[in-house]
């Protein structure tokens, strides 16, 4: 009789323990404190180093002042995380792609979803697809130019990295482009007559001739290429904190908060000349 | 001197005294001829198994061979990367050609010794200080971006040309210091012996001295044509599409580093080829050295 109540009671006391474990760790997922994350009670971010206005204002992300870094802080607020729970960690665009443990949740950095990158790391839902920018200086050919045949003779750079050189290579059968490793060094290379113009995502662009070169003009606008999906964020591949912070993307970007951050920080020029042939 | 020269009379002395050992037999001892073949055989089994068990075994290792090493990314990167390694090879040639001429011009100015040569010496000095005190990096930097942008007529704006122009200047003065290393080494005595004949300073360098001096410094030459080929590809920073760069450019545009791969073994096929024929020459030209001086 009492080792019946005895075993009746250890029972009981294993079974509401490993209860409360389960439930806790259910009870977990999803929130700041979730085990996943990897600094759980934080959400950590990558993000580049420097950053570049429109995408992150004054080359600090943790301002929230820019498209990025706006959007990062909505979905943090929409994942349950306070603004000063938001982590950001600088790294290269190597460092983003490297393979093995990423030092962050997920990454944002204008990187395009593409299909041979998603054999490599996983992918969010798209937020943001651009249109791309010619960019030329006074004077240059590429003013005149108004069909694809025109743009192909002209001497391209690009920044690698980027999906502007899959664009001139896919699109407009450009294989020739030279390639920089820093937006900085296109534009010498523009001001030292090495290239013709460059290709550019529309809102780098409109913040580039505005303030960093302006003497540079947008010359024409092209339209997106159909391999490039869009901006997402990055996860280390197969991250099974995806699904959570999809579903918060996705409210946030039925709130409008990307088109309100789109109003603010990347403003198009409507006058803009399109060529798509 | 006589401790040296004792055993040796003394075997000397028994060689006469016994009659010659008989010529070993022609029987083969298999086991004594095999054993050390088998033996480092089963080492290098057994120490790169355990290499290759030990990386294939970790978590990661099916994502790094799909990233590193994947068959059909490489296929697919090849024909860019060969292409960009074409660029490098002319690069490597033309730069080298610059480099030799250039160092042994300012080699042979800095160790000619009439006074009146005193400001040029001067001036290869100083030369040498400024490029070879600068990082290669950063020079390119400055040639390929830089001298462009200032729009002179005239002067090409290649960033080809002004980074090849930043690799010969900078290559000249390391590889004018090993010349002058192999001038110095040329003893003393034979300048003697060609004033002697009656051979002036500057006949004395050309006829006398540098032919020795290239000799001497061939192996440490070897060494820099081979680190040159590998740092052509630092052009890539200002566009130029070399192997490098195209490696790059695949990996940047699909997140597969195979690419990097392809662009490693075509340099190892360059490279290793290299270095052997390196140790054949310097070994030919100890061989003969040797048989001269004995």
């Amino acid at each position: 009789m009492s080792e019946r109540t005895a075993f009746r009671r250890g029972s009981i006391v294993l079974l509401s323990l490993l209860m409360t474990v389960f439930t806790q760790a259910f009870a977990e997922e999803r929130t700041t404190m979730d085990p996943r994350l990897v600094t759980p009670g934080k959400l950590t971010v990558g993000t580049g180093d420097p950053v570049y206005p429109p995408w992150m204002l004054n080359n600090d992300p943790a301002s929230g002042e820019g498209f990025e870094n706006g959007l990062v802080y909505e979905l943090a607020a929409e994942m349950g995380f306070d603004a000063d729970d938001v982590v950001w960690v600088g790294q290269t665009f190597d460092q983003a792609i490297a393979p093995g443990n990423k030092p962050y949740d997920f990454a944002i950095q204008q990187i395009s979803v593409t299909e041979a990158r998603k054999q490599i790391v996983s992918f969010s839902r798209v937020y943001f697809q651009p249109e791309k920018a010619v960019l030329a200086l006074p004077g240059n050919t590429l003013e005149n130019a108004t069909s694809y045949d025109d743009l192909r003779d002209a001497r391209w750079g690009a920044t690698i990295g980027t999906t502007d050189n899959d664009y001139l290579v896919n699109v407009l059968g450009v294989t020739e482009a030279a390639i920089y490793n820093e937006q900085v060094d296109v534009f010498q290379a523009m001001r030292a007559g090495q290239i013709d113009g460059t290709l550019i995502s529309l809102p780098t662009a409109l913040y580039v001739t505005a303030v960093q070169v302006p003497e540079a003009n947008i010359v024409a606008l092209l339209p997106p290429d159909e391999n490039d999906r869009g901006h997402g964020l990055l996860f280390e591949y197969n991250n099974p904190l995806i699904p959570w912070v999809d579903d918060a993307l996705t409210a946030v970007i039925d709130r409008g908060v990307v088109e309100d951050l789109k109003a603010e920080y990347l403003i198009a020029d409507p006058d803009l000349p399109i060529i798509t042939e | 001197m006589t401790d040296s020269q004792s055993p040796q009379t003394g075997s000397l002395g028994g060689a006469e005294r016994r009659p010659p050992p008989p010529p070993p037999g022609r029987s083969f001892n298999w086991r004594e001829a095999l054993a050390p073949s088998l033996i480092s055989l089963i080492s290098i089994v057994v120490v790169f198994g355990v290499l290759a068990w030990v990386i294939t075994s970790a978590e990661q290792w099916p994502r790094i061979k799909l990233q590193f090493f994947n068959v059909d990314a490489m296929i697919a990167a090849f024909p860019r990367v060969l292409q960009g390694f074409w660029i490098n090879m002319r690069i490597w040639l033309i730069v080298l050609a610059c480099i030799l001429v250039l160092g042994i011009a300012l080699a042979v100015i800095r160790s000619l010794r009439a006074p009146w040569f005193a400001p040029f010496r001067l001036m290869v000095i100083l030369y040498i200080d400024l490029f070879r005190g600068l990082p290669v990096l950063l020079l390119v930097l400055l040639f390929g971006f830089g001298i462009p942008a200032l729009n002179l007529p005239g002067l090409p704006s290649s960033s080809l040309f002004w980074g090849a122009v930043a690799m010969v200047l900078s290559y000249s003065a390391y590889v004018c210091e090993i010349y002058r290393s192999g001038i110095d080494a040329v003893h003393e005595g034979q300048w003697a012996a060609a004033k002697s004949l009656g051979l002036t300073e500057w006949q004395t360098m050309i006829y006398a001295v540098l032919p020795q001096a290239v000799r001497n410094v061939l192996p440490a030459m070897m060494n820099i044509v081979v680190a040159l080929q590998k740092d052509v590809a630092l052009l890539s920073i200002i566009g130029v599409r070399d192997a490098v760069r195209e490696a790059q450019i695949y990996t940047a545009s699909t997140f597969n580093y195979s690419s990097l791969i392809v662009a490693a073994g075509l340099f190892l096929l360059a490279t290793i080829p290299m270095a052997r024929l390196a140790d054949y020459v310097t070994q030919r030209d100890r061989a003969r050295r040797l048989q001269v001086g004995g």
